[in-house]
């Protein structure tokens, strides 16, 4: 099977051209089957191609396809590259992604906000499945550069699917520029790589990297990770992923949790020959992951909005994997990515259920009772959360964010900051799993849910569960031998114990809190508890800080600038040209002896010249 | 028995009726009389070639002449039918009237 690698790519693009010139004018349910038929087949052929390369034993497959363009000694091909690293993130893409796929075929169906929609929907996430299986399969930055923006475009195009609402076209375009500001670091950086080695070629990069000096290659470590923190929504270009929410829940599982957020965790984790020669560089990785997680957990425990709940939550579970990454924990980081992607897209498929029975309603506050009305969306958020609350021995999210914590316990440099702050973090997390859970599906009925969900709706639920459960015990078969073991702290250890303990009282605490057993009310509603809630509730105020230092000032200049500055220069020009023009004008005069005797005046002024010469 | 010329003489006859001619262009307004004062420059042109040609005693001048003849032949017919034209379309030979091309 590994001959046919290119069909996993292939079979989304051909899928997005189908539904792309038929203009929307298939039947819904041939619709369907292209649009999640394509990445069902690419997901096959994943599964066969990747159990070939396993069984092959080799270190990597690489299929060249074309070269894209030769420039002198520029010729970056089209070639896939499958490695342990490339086959995880492939396998989450096609998987997830079919499963997203099959589900938003139920949970797109008549929508009525979007009568004309379904054709555009499915066409637009087949071409972000091939965008993405493009920057993970790339064995080129250049092609992962490709990659990286298409699936910026696509996310783009998605957030905004509901357009005939301005704030959803508001939300589309922040996302997009923020993400620019990153993806604009990441090009510098990809520049700087190419001036130093004369090479995009991921493996020959890594292989020469030694060339590089330390401070370039902190240089092009930082600016990589500038890339990768505008992709993946870490402080300080994260604010774009909250109101990213504004799509479709399939969208927001897909890409704002299972995929695309997670491209810079894969590309800081396929640069790894970089950062081992900038440790200032991965130094910088950890603590934006730290920093992330801890302001993104706060956050989410103050979010009304379920699906703003779970983009928080998203944020600090990927600045995990990136202080995983900074700590040195690659492949904790990865296979924190890959429990993540299962029970974060459980999660949000789970909500998408439940806001569409509520006739898409959002506000936690005005669910509660569910839990009896809609079991399976509710079991599902019950399996999700405990994976996303790291519930010790029965969930994978446990086994790869235990990993994650004991190795930053065991990191050299500041790793008992990083284990304090990530279990700080695994103890918020617990707290606003606990009060979503336990405000939207516990007490009693406030909106009479309708459930409409059909099989394929609930059958994707219940395979991301099992997933969300078994991903843990995958690890300590098949995934040791591809992404290498992760280090073990016997669980008896202090350390290892406390990672264990304090989600656990997060949930009880939570529990109490929220279901009115702990009355805590004279703390919230003083002053300083208010001040404090708003400001969580706010991001810590980020989008407020944005707003006054980029976007009201770039606003004024805009409406002092209104003439244009820069057109001065090209309004003056053409003034004096106009001027000159009048002037010449007044000597064509249409008289005939005129023009003679201009010609004659001319001649005698030549030959005079002539004669003096 | 031939008259020796010195070409100098001829050469300042040219010139002159080159002026005459010029002169001509320039002060008529009629194009009929503009016409002839440019046969006139042709031809002044035309005898200052001759006159070359006999310096040198090279048959180029005369050739010169003829295709100078052939020319100024080419130039009436064209300029016969535009002074056609003007008469017709501004009911006057006066070459000032049709000035409508100014800046």
């Amino acid at each position: 099977m590994l001959e046919y690698l290119w069909l996993v790519p292939a079979l989304p693009l051909a899928g997005f051209f189908a539904l792309f010139v038929t203009e929307g004018k298939l039947p819904d349910k041939i619709v369907a089957v292209i649009g999640a038929g394509s990445v069902g087949l690419a997901a096959l052929v994943a599964l066969g191609a990747g159990i070939e390369f396993v069984q092959s034993g080799g270190t990597s497959y690489a299929q060249s396809l074309w070269t894209w363009m030769a420039v002198g000694n520029f010729t970056p091909s089209i070639t896939l590259y499958l490695d342990p690293l490339s086959l995880v993130m492939t396998g989450v893409i096609t998987g997830v992604g079919f499963l997203i796929h099959l589900y938003a075929t139920g949970y797109m169906w008549k929508d009525h906000e979007e009568p004309q929609g379904y054709s555009r929907f499915f066409a637009y996430m087949n071409l972000f499945v091939f965008a993405m299986l493009m920057l993970v399969l790339g064995d080129n930055l250049l092609v992962l550069f490709l990659g990286w923006e298409g699936v910026g475009l696509c996310s783009y195009l998605l957030i905004g699917f509901y357009h005939r609402d301005p704030e959803n076209g508001y939300a589309a375009r922040k996302a997009f520029v923020v993400t620019r500001v990153g993806d604009t670091l990441m090009a510098i950086g990809l520049f700087l790589l190419f001036r130093e080695l004369g090479t995009l070629d991921i493996q020959t990069a890594l292989d020469d990297a030694g060339q590089l000096d330390g401070g370039m290659a902190t240089a092009i470590g930082l600016l990589l990770l500038g890339g990768a923190v505008g992709k993946s929504a870490q402080v300080p270009l994260q604010t774009w992923l909250p109101d990213a929410m504004a799509g479709p829940t399939p969208v927001s599982a897909l890409i704002h949790a299972a995929t695309m957020v997670t491209a810079g965790v894969y590309l800081i984790a396929r640069m790894k020959g970089i950062y081992d020669l900038a440790p200032v560089a991965q130094f910088a990785v950890a603590i934006v992951g730290l920093v992330t997680l801890l302001i993104s957990s706060f956050t989410a425990l103050t979010q009304t909005d379920i699906k703003r709940i779970l983009a928080y939550s998203t944020m600090s579970q990927i600045g995990y994997m990136f202080m995983a990454l900074g700590v040195g924990a690659w492949s904790a980081g990865i296979f924190h990515l890959m429990t993540h992607a299962f029970f974060k897209a459980l999660l949000f498929l789970a909500s998408g259920s439940v806001i569409l029975a509520l006739h898409h309603e959002q506000d936690i506050f005005k669910m509660g009772g569910l839990w009896r009305k809609l079991p399976v969306p509710f079991w599902s958020m019950l399996i999700g959360s405990g994976a996303l609350v790291a519930l010790p021995f029965i969930t994978s999210g446990f086994y790869s964010k235990d990993a994650i914590l004991l190795t930053a316990w065991d990191h050299e440099n500041a790793g008992r900051w990083f284990w304090a702050g990530g279990v700080l973090a695994a103890f918020m997390t617990a707290l606003y799993t606990t009060r979503m859970m336990v405000v939207a599906f516990l007490g009693g009925t406030k909106t009479e849910p309708h459930d409409a969900s059909r099989i394929n709706m609930w059958g994707p639920l219940v395979i991301l569960a099992v997933l969300s459960i078994a991903g843990g015990w995958l690890t300590f078969s098949v995934l040791d031998d591809l992404i290498g073991a992760i280090s073990h702290i016997p669980h008896t250890h202090p350390a290892a114990l406390a990672t264990i303990v304090l989600p656990l009282l997060g949930i009880v605490l939570g529990w109490l809190v929220f279901s009115g057993r702990l009355n805590v009310a004279t703390w919230v509603e003083s002053s300083a508890g208010n001040a404090v809630r708003r400001f969580w509730q706010s991001g810590w105020a980020f989008d407020w800080i944005y707003d006054r230092l980029f976007v009201k000032p770039f606003l004024w200049v805009a409406r002092v600038n209104k003439g244009d500055v820069v057109d001065l220069a090209f309004r003056i020009t053409a003034a004096i040209t106009r001027g000159f023009h009048h002037v010449g004008a007044l000597t064509q005069t249409g008289r005939l002896r005129w023009y003679a005797a201009n010609m004659a005046i001319g001649l005698i002024v030549v030959f005079l010249i002539v004669a003096s010469v | 028995m031939a008259i020796e010329v010195p070409v100098e003489q001829v050469l300042m006859v040219a010139a002159g009726l080159f002026l005459l001619g010029l002169l001509g262009v320039l002060v008529r307004r009629n194009i009929i009389f503009l016409l002839m004062s440019l046969e006139v420059m042709m031809n002044a042109a035309g005898l200052a070639f001759i006159a070359a040609g006999a310096k040198w005693g090279a048959p180029d001048g005369q050739i010169m002449f003829m295709l100078i003849l052939a020319l100024a032949a080419a130039e009436v017919a064209v300029a016969l039918g535009l002074v056609l034209q003007i008469s017709r379309r501004f009911d006057t030979l006066d070459v000032d009237a049709a000035s409508e091309l100014n800046g």
